[in-house]
């Protein structure tokens, strides 16, 4: 039931339709370019962009909607969540604007909409609307070359290994996005490497909530603990006092 | 004996400075008043007030700690300031919080929107619980000077021991807990400081700094009270904290060597550098200087080794909360001054409700008293009735209130007003196109160039025998092959060389106002003739002025045309180029059933390899023009032609 | 030119407009302070309020000044505050410079009226500094602060007078317009230290001087400031 884009670097012809057409759905406003962008084309009005590599490759940038999504985990407001058709998707009516997201997500995508006086994250959400009602998302709907497609996610993984099984030497025997940062919904397929879509460490295959899983259920204990050792702490220290007080008047007496 | 007062008032300036500065924050948004960005969400305002303030404001836990549970009764005296700094310090992060959120009002949502999943939902929940907590703590001082209030002081007095006991528990999760906030970012923290046991490193320096932030405190006030100050209470801090440095230092170590990073330390990268300057200043040599009783009872060397740790621990803070992120993130985020001053303006307003809470509350066992609030200064002044009211109590509040004015109108007159209003819109400078009869055009240098055949596109509308109709105001230009120029020139006519397209469309993205009233004025008659464009009975202005077109019929406004409204601006060089190709290249692509693709970006947009200066090899096509001249000397100029 | 009209027009207007606020806000703040203390060391705790109330009222709408004897006098000087107060607040030009840099706006006087308020307001200054001059009670009354101010106050309105209604070439209506920002922006700095203030101290004025009332002369602060011997104990 999870939903998925694969999206074919060779078949891509860099025409920015999926672009257009993301605009018009979204209704995001003309970009211009802001103090505050960085040059991979995404931007609060560009939910996903075309990054053109030499050799005319154009890779479609846009959120990768993980299957275990770090934004979403780290939201303290549960603003963003992952819905069950495979969307992450974005209730500005919770978020309280503190920008974690964008600071935990491996692949660098949600933008926020700096300029504003009431700003939000802005990024790709599947065309959530859409799918739901058994649509295409605008972007594969606007695909001429059919270079992005929209499908189950476990069609699209069998789609793209039959790939590349079927034109030998044409790809990069790897599919990004089946296995890393425990998987995304959104797959690529390519013939150069596309490690450049996220950050230059490797973010390894395992889904990134898993890091900070320890940290928060040790949480409780912590807190049980710490109570429990300072009591602890207490009635001894004021034992001590005691015996000491009580062998402070025993002396006393012995004295006299 | 005017340090007290001195040190208020610079206080009192820094925050006058910063109000103004958070007041535009408020006006124009964050984007414009700092410089966060895409890459770097999170600046200063996190690593340093957020992250730093709530690691400084440990003091508060360690003291209760040492005094309550431990009982070691000598500390007394240091309780009841500590415990107000670390209050303080909270609601200094709560304040700095609201600036630094982009939605504050919603910051109560975390009350009732949950993710327990998120260290930051557990830090909030935390910060919350334990300032209430402080509150409570601290709340019985203050309401010794009201007898009114006497049962709710025994209430709190009573279940104190609850109160310390909480808040040593809410301490020990969210301290450790802004470690594990970065838990989930090891793609983007340097290795040599993320590590899987964050949390527990973030909890130890938070003793040691807590303990030092007591000393420090308790120092500088009793410097500027001109107090003499606890040493020896003091020493016993400083020997404690060797032992909490040092195993902050081991586990540290221990860490590195065992996730096998010992190399990177000395790997010479500038993260490297950091990090030892951050463990020389923050851990080694505090922990050594205090390690020598001598040296710890020593005042002076008191005051360097608790600044080098709270220097040192803060910066630990800083680095992880960004500055060690830099290098994976690309970014060159340096804070703007006005995330500095906002900085300094929260602590400046937090050490001015300490001193306040200091002079006016038995915080001290002996209340020190502002100086100059003696029985008989000046009278205070009415201004509006000018009589004499007598002894002002407020006699230092009228110089700090006009300081704090001041400086707020001094912040009001920096702030960069064209940063303000430009919308974070970079000003690109439109480079002109290059090349003879083929133009390329690369208006903001990107390498994805447009090649434009001029003579094609005239040989095009020469052959279609396009007679394109354009319509202004009332009147109807039909175009025919011979001045089809006008098809897509207006004010750059074919014979006026020295005015290009890029002149008047001369920034990339933003609006060019092109009017020169001036210019206007001087050469329509200077100083009687503005009857000529301004209605007479009105306030002159753009509104109430004339249209360009009434005297300059042939110029062609794409925004007139396109919304019947007259702008004073030129368009930018991208939206005057995109209205004028892609409305004609779609309108053909319909038409034309053989090329579908006509009006798509990439057909003009495209990359070329680069020849040797700045311009694509294949210029050569360009030459063309050159030797073979086009011949424009029978065109009849449009204007002419109109003005008939 | 075009730069310094721009400085007038920006920055420093932020820092006198700011000025002004804070100032004003300031001032209002110092005086209930030193009225809430000086009640309090008060013995007589009665404080007449229906008397100050009224007091009060006729001070700023004074209409019952009107029987006594400068008729004319007070009269012009209820209109001159009229223009004084409505002209920069609700006029056209002044409300496009708001719009255009923070986005408020309000409703505008229509040209007319800003015309004939703006030249009933210079006539009227005109004429209340005459009167100073003239009448004699007046004369006695004034310090060299009022003339200054009459005249201080006339200078954005005759210069923007000049600017909105006459035709005079571009380098003279630059310098009209120079001028008429600067010494707008020189009022807006003296208002809060001077006894303009008054725009906001006017509803305290007659609370402390009932307050006044009940300190009777030589008490000790007195005594220690005619002594000029602060800090002495009495």
């Amino acid at each position: 039931m999870s939903k998925g884009i694969l999206t074919d670097v060779t078949k891509c012809i860099g025409c920015l339709q999926c672009v257009s057409a993301c605009k018009e759905v979204h209704h995001l406003e003309a970009d211009e370019p802001r103090i505050w962008q960085k040059n991979d084309g995404l931007s609060a009005e560009n939910w996903t962009s075309i990054i053109t590599k030499p050799g005319n490759r154009f890779i479609r940038k846009q959120c990768r909607h993980c299957l275990e999504p770090a934004c979403a985990s780290v939201c303290p407001v549960g603003a963003l969540h992952k819905t069950k058709i495979g969307a992450v998707v974005y209730d500005s009516s919770k978020c309280l604007g503190c920008r974690y997201c964008m600071m935990a997500c491996p692949f660098g995508i949600p933008r926020y909409d700096w300029d504003k006086i009431v700003p939000h994250v802005e990024k790709c959400i599947l065309c959530y609307d859409k799918i739901k009602d058994g649509e295409q998302p605008a972007c594969t709907q606007a695909c001429p070359q059919k270079a992005t497609i929209f499908g189950e996610r476990s069609e699209l993984l069998k789609i793209a290994h039959q790939r590349i099984k079927e034109n030998p030497g044409k790809y990069i025997n790897k599919v990004w996005g089946e296995h890393e940062a425990g998987g995304t919904s959104v797959l690529y397929l390519s013939d150069i490497d596309l490690g450049f879509l996220s950050y230059p460490t490797n973010i390894g295959n395992k889904p990134l909530p898993d890091k900070t899983k320890t940290a928060m259920e040790s949480v409780p204990f912590a807190f049980v603990g710490m109570g429990g050792v300072m009591l602890g702490l207490n009635w001894i220290i004021r034992r001590r006092m005691e015996f000491a007080k009580d062998e402070n008047k025993k002396k006393d007496s012995a004295d006299e | 004996m005017n340090r007290v007062r001195n040190t208020k008032l610079i206080l009192w300036l820094i925050s006058g400075f910063a109000a103004a500065i958070a007041l535009n924050r408020f006006i124009f948004g964050l984007g414009v008043t700092t410089n966060l960005n895409d890459r770097t969400p999170w600046g200063l305002w996190i690593g340093f007030d957020v992250m730093g303030g709530v690691a400084l404001a440990a003091g508060g836990f360690v003291i209760t700690a040492i005094f309550y549970i431990m009982k070691r009764e000598e500390f007394h005296p240091l309780v009841k300031p500590a415990v107000l700094t670390a209050f303080l310090g909270y609601v200094a992060v709560v304040f700095s919080l609201l600036i630094d959120l982009g939605l504050p009002w919603n910051i109560w949502h975390m009350i009732i929107y949950w993710n327990p999943h998120s260290p930051l939902f557990e830090v909030g929940w935390c910060v919350m619980l334990y300032t209430t907590v402080l509150f409570l703590e601290f709340s019985p001082v203050p309401l010794e000077n009201f007898s009114r209030y006497a049962r709710i002081r025994n209430f709190l007095m009573k279940y104190r021991f609850v109160f310390v006991l909480l808040g040593i528990m809410l301490s020990t999760l969210h301290q450790s807990s802004l470690g594990s906030l970065f838990l989930i970012m090891p793609f983007k923290l340097y290795p040599l400081w993320y590590t899987s046991i964050l949390p527990i490193e973030f909890f130890i320096s938070a003793i040691a700094l807590g303990l030092m932030m007591i000393t420090f405190e308790s120092l500088l006030s009793h410097w500027i009270y001109r107090r003499k100050p606890e040493t020896d209470i003091i020493a016993k801090l400083c020997r404690a904290v060797v032992w909490v440095l040092l195993t902050y230092f081991l586990v540290k170590m221990i860490d590195i060597i065992v996730e096998d990073k010992f190399a990177m330390i000395f790997n010479g990268s500038w993260q490297s550098f950091l990090f030892i300057t951050e463990l020389l200043i923050s851990t080694i040599i505090p922990a050594i200087l205090f390690a020598v009783p001598k040296f710890s009872r020593n005042s002076k060397v008191q005051w360097t080794g608790s600044i080098m740790v709270i220097v040192g621990v803060v910066l630990n803070r800083i680095d992880i909360g960004g500055l060690a992120m830099l290098g994976a993130t690309g970014d060159s985020y340096t804070p703007m001054w006005t995330e500095i001053f906002i900085s300094l303006g929260i602590i400046s307003v937090a050490a001015l409700v300490f001193l306040f809470a200091i002079e006016h509350f038995n915080v001290w066992d002996i209340q020190p008293k502002e100086p100059d609030a003696l029985p008989h200064t000046l009278p205070s002044f009415d201004y509006s009735s000018k009589t004499w009211l007598g002894n002002p109590d407020v006699s230092s509040l009228t110089t700090h209130s006009l300081a704090f004015v001041v400086s707020f109108a001094v912040g009001m007159f920096l702030i960069p007003g064209s940063r303000l209003h430009s919308k974070g819109i970079e000003n690109v400078k439109v480079n002109p196109a290059s090349g003879f009869d083929t133009l390329f055009i690369n208006g903001n240098r990107d390498d994805r160039f447009v090649k434009f055949p001029h003579q094609a596109h005239i040989a095009w509308l020469k052959d279609h025998n396009v007679s394109l109709s354009i319509s202004y105001g009332n009147n109807e230009l039909s175009i025919n092959s011979i001045d089809s120029c006008q098809a897509c020139h207006h004010l750059s006519l074919p014979l006026e060389k020295q005015s290009n397209c890029w002149q008047c469309h001369s920034s990339m993205y933003t609006k060019t106002n092109f009017f020169n009233h001036d210019w206007h004025a001087a050469k329509s008659g200077a100083n009687l003739r503005c009857k000529d464009c301004h209605t007479p009975a009105e306030t002159r202005s753009l509104r109430s002025a004339k249209k360009c077109t009434t005297c300059h019929p042939s110029y062609k406004f794409a925004a007139e045309v396109k919304n019947g409204k007259e702008k004073f601006y030129a368009l930018s060089y991208t939206d005057a180029m995109h209205d004028l190709c892609v409305s004609c290249h779609a309108a053909e692509s319909k038409k034309l059933k053989d090329k579908p693709n006509l009006a798509r970006c990439t057909t003009c947009h495209k990359t070329y390899p680069e020849g040797s200066n700045g311009l694509p090899e294949s210029l050569a096509a360009g030459l063309k023009w050159k030797i073979n001249p086009p011949k424009f000397n029978n065109v009849i100029l449009p204007e002419e032609k109109l003005v008939k | 030119m075009e730069t310094l009209l721009n400085f007038a027009r920006g920055p420093l207007f932020r820092l006198c407009f700011a000025l002004m606020v804070l100032g004003l806000i300031r001032i209002l703040f110092l005086d209930v302070w030193a009225a809430l203390k000086a009640f309090r060391k008060t013995d007589d705790k009665r404080m007449p309020w229906k008397l100050i109330f009224s007091r009060t009222w006729e001070w700023i709408f004074p209409f019952k000044r009107l029987k006594n004897n400068f008729q004319l006098y007070s009269v012009i000087s209820i209109l001159f505050h009229i223009g004084l107060i409505i002209v920069p607040i609700f006029l056209f030009a002044h409300i496009q410079l708001w719009k255009e840099s923070v986005g408020i706006s309000w409703i505008s006087l229509s040209y007319s009226w800003a015309f004939w308020l703006t030249t009933g307001t210079i006539i009227f200054a005109v004429s209340m500094f005459i009167g100073r001059l003239v009448i004699k009670q007046t004369k006695l009354l004034s310090r060299k602060q009022d003339y200054l101010w009459l005249l201080l106050l006339l200078i954005p309105f005759v210069t923007g007078f000049v600017c909105a209604n006459l035709t005079v070439s571009p380098a003279t209506y630059h310098f009209f317009m120079l001028v008429h920002m600067l010494s707008g922006e020189l009022i807006f700095v003296l208002i809060p230290f001077s006894k303009i203030a008054h725009c906001v101290l006017a509803p305290l004025s007659q609370v402390i001087s009932v307050l006044a009332w009940k300190f009777p002369p030589m008490t000790d602060d007195d005594i220690c400031t005619t002594l000029n011997k602060k800090g002495a104990k009495v």
